[in-house]
């Protein structure tokens, strides 16, 4: 599967981005050339020598701030994605399989999750249960579940009606044999597109949330509070949410980006279309000797 | 031109027309019905949950009144005042008999109603999220079609890019965007603030511009993408091949035809989108000074306001869900394909 998104120009970007904002994430702190505290003595400075992106209010160097704050956007909007596929996907499996009550209890209940508006609700949530942002990214989580439980069930449904699965029950397979040997390599490929795209859903609600000045207490850097910062400082420096709000911009975009790079390679047309592009390479450089096509084909 | 019926022979046409009536009829009454079903228990739980929030979250009233030093006996006074000392399910429904009355009950900062609050608040939310909803249909519409139409071409290949660019962009992003060039650069909107319509439509208007834009382009986006998509994918039906044999003009076939059938999941997407605005209007109430819904969510939430956060979540849900009625009766009004029960 990496092999193959990797195969297209849009699957190699949209790795290449996250990679680096999971650099930023993990080290991100250890780089911030100053302290991302230290207040300095010149309060919205332009970008210079000495402060790359220029300075805050305070005088605190941004891009420190950008650097420090990167670790909290990533790890909340990858708690709000893995939250929901906990508890999304294997209801969608088993709904298929479980009987009829099963299927409408849980039915009843995607729809309800998905009539609720999820940022009040974060909001609503962090503030009644005490500031921290993990709670309200669970919960969050929990909301944006219905996704996954679609997707995992739309998958399962077509699959459970296919000739294999049937013989498979036919010939006295327990559910989770079937599920673990048939289902699951036709549920992964639409659950990974769902999980990046969620990632992408989680960065904006982190940012938004952060913000809001919700979920992190005031000194620490996020990417959202630097924006709400920079909001009443635009008449002297209209430039500065340009650093954090592209920041939120590209790493969103890579995740959809490599959303629609796993959909488009996964399933049977996918691997047609990775087949083709790879005879079409292989033709174009008939002259060197093509490696033989790696992965893929089966 | 209008899409008008053909003139076909009557004694075989009038039959059909009045069984599709019928069928049309028992259709908008089984999405009623079937959108009323889904709605009682949505509505069951959620208030439940939301009501289960205060038990959880250990907030009391008398913290807010009284400060963090008071004394036992004075807690104990201001909770049962509120009624806080009584069992959580008698609570529970005494609470739910008041929202079934439209009563949200008072706010424990000031005691005001919170209903009256909300109200308040309302008229500033649906009118930027009317207008926001506005703008995200007409522009969604017109790329969305454009894109589809002139598909492969340049047109399609810059409405893609620029649509793509929209949708990853977060509403206070684009808030904080048009307020620094609109607002603070060029000064053609006024950066914060809310007139109401009865004070004047200009002012109006004005004020509601740029929170309604900012809120819109995820609408925008999220529809002219799925338009693109279906549009796109009902001319490849043979139908569509059918009525070209048959000799139709193009927009006839695109009005009769292609778009009838391509409408559904972007408008099935609107509905979608509704919950997101409503919870993006808590960010762009706050960048652009607007006290509507959002802006008292997010206060009251922060002030540990707990009826007021009730209120504001069952409001917002009884808000999603009618949306969602409305959307769901379009549909089966304009698709043929929402007969088939999707």
């Amino acid at each position: 599967m990496v092999r193959r998104v990797l195969s297209l120009a849009t699957g190699r970007i949209a790795l290449a981005v996250l990679t680096v904002i999971a650099v930023l994430a993990l080290f991100g702190p250890l780089l911030a050339p100053q302290n991302p505290l230290a207040t300095g003595d010149h309060p919205l400075a332009a970008a210079s020598g000495a402060h790359w992106l220029g300075t805050d209010y305070l005088g605190r160097d941004v891009l420190s701030r950008l650097l420090d704050g990167s670790r909290v956007s990533v790890l909340g909007s990858l708690e709000v994605a893995f939250t929901a596929l906990a508890i999304g996907a294997v209801p969608g499996i088993l709904s298929v399989h479980l009987g009829r009550v099963f299927e409408w209890v849980t039915l009843r209940l995607a729809d309800t999750l998905v009539a609720l508006p999820f940022l009040l609700f974060a909001v609503a949530v962090i503030a009644l249960l005490g500031n921290g942002l993990s709670q309200a990214m669970l919960v969050t989580g929990a909301l944006v579940s219905p996704l996954f439980y679609r997707v995992a069930r739309a998958a399962t449904l077509a699959v459970a009606r296919s000739p294999y699965v049937e013989a498979a029950i036919v010939s006295g397979a327990s559910i989770g044999w079937v599920v673990r040997r048939h289902v699951w390599a036709k549920v992964l490929p639409p659950i990974a597109v769902a999980l990046a795209q969620t990632v992408g859903v989680g960065f904006v609600i982190v940012s938004s949330l952060t913000f809001l000045g919700i979920g992190v207490q005031p000194p620490a850097p996020t990417w959202g509070g630097l924006l709400a910062s920079d909001l009443g400082y635009l008449s002297h420096q209209p430039w500065a949410p340009l650093a954090p709000a592209l920041l939120i911009m590209v790493t969103v975009w890579a995740c959809n980006l490599l959303a629609d790079a796993i959909r488009d390679v996964s399933g049977e047309a996918g691997r047609a279309l990775v087949n083709t592009r790879k005879a079409r390479a292989n033709r174009r450089r008939e002259a060197d000797p093509a490696p033989a096509p790696a992965g893929g084909v089966r | 031109m209008t899409t008008t019926e053909a003139p076909a022979p009557p004694d075989v046409r009038v039959p059909a027309t009045t069984a599709r009536t019928r069928h049309t009829l028992g259709r908008v009454l089984a999405t009623l019905a079937r959108s009323v079903a889904i709605f009682v228990p949505v509505f069951l739980v959620a208030t439940f949950v939301t009501f289960a929030l205060r038990s959880l979250s250990g907030l009391s009233p008398a913290r807010i009144q009284l400060g963090e030093e008071a004394t036992p006996e004075a807690v104990a006074r201001v909770e049962a005042h509120w009624g806080l000392n009584r069992p959580f399910l008698v609570q529970y429904a005494d609470w739910f008999g008041g929202v079934l009355h439209g009563q949200l009950g008072a706010s424990w900062t000031n005691g005001a109603d919170i209903s009256t609050l909300i109200g308040l608040g309302l008229g500033v939310s649906l009118s930027v999220a009317t207008f926001a909803l506005l703008i995200g249909v007409v522009a969604g519409f017109a790329l969305g079609t454009v894109a589809a139409l002139r598909r492969t071409t340049w047109a399609d290949r810059a409405i893609t890019g620029f649509v793509t660019v929209i949708s990853v962009m977060p509403a206070f992003v684009v808030g904080i965007v048009l307020v620094a060039v609109f607002a603070v650069g060029l000064h053609l909107f006024p950066s914060a603030g809310y007139v109401p319509a009865e004070q004047g439509f200009g002012p109006w208007l004005a004020h509601i511009t740029l929170p309604a834009v900012a809120l819109s382009f995820d609408v925008v986006a999220d529809v002219a993408r799925q338009l693109r998509g279906s549009l796109i994918g009902a001319y490849r039906e043979n139908y569509v091949t059918g009525a070209v044999v048959r000799g139709l003009s193009p927009r006839r076939i695109f009005f009769g035809h292609v778009l009838r059938n391509g409408l559904g999941p972007a408008l099935a997407t609107l509905g979608l989108k509704f919950p997101a605005l409503v919870g993006a209007s808590v960010v762009t109430e706050w960048i652009f000074g607007l006290q509507g819904f959002g802006r008292f969510a997010n206060d009251s939430a922060q002030a540990g306001d707990v009826p007021a956060v009730q209120g504001v979540l069952v409001v917002s849900i009884v808000l999603v869900v009618a949306f969602n009625l409305l959307v769901n009766l379009v549909l089966a009004r304009v698709t043929p394909t929402a007969q088939r029960g999707v």
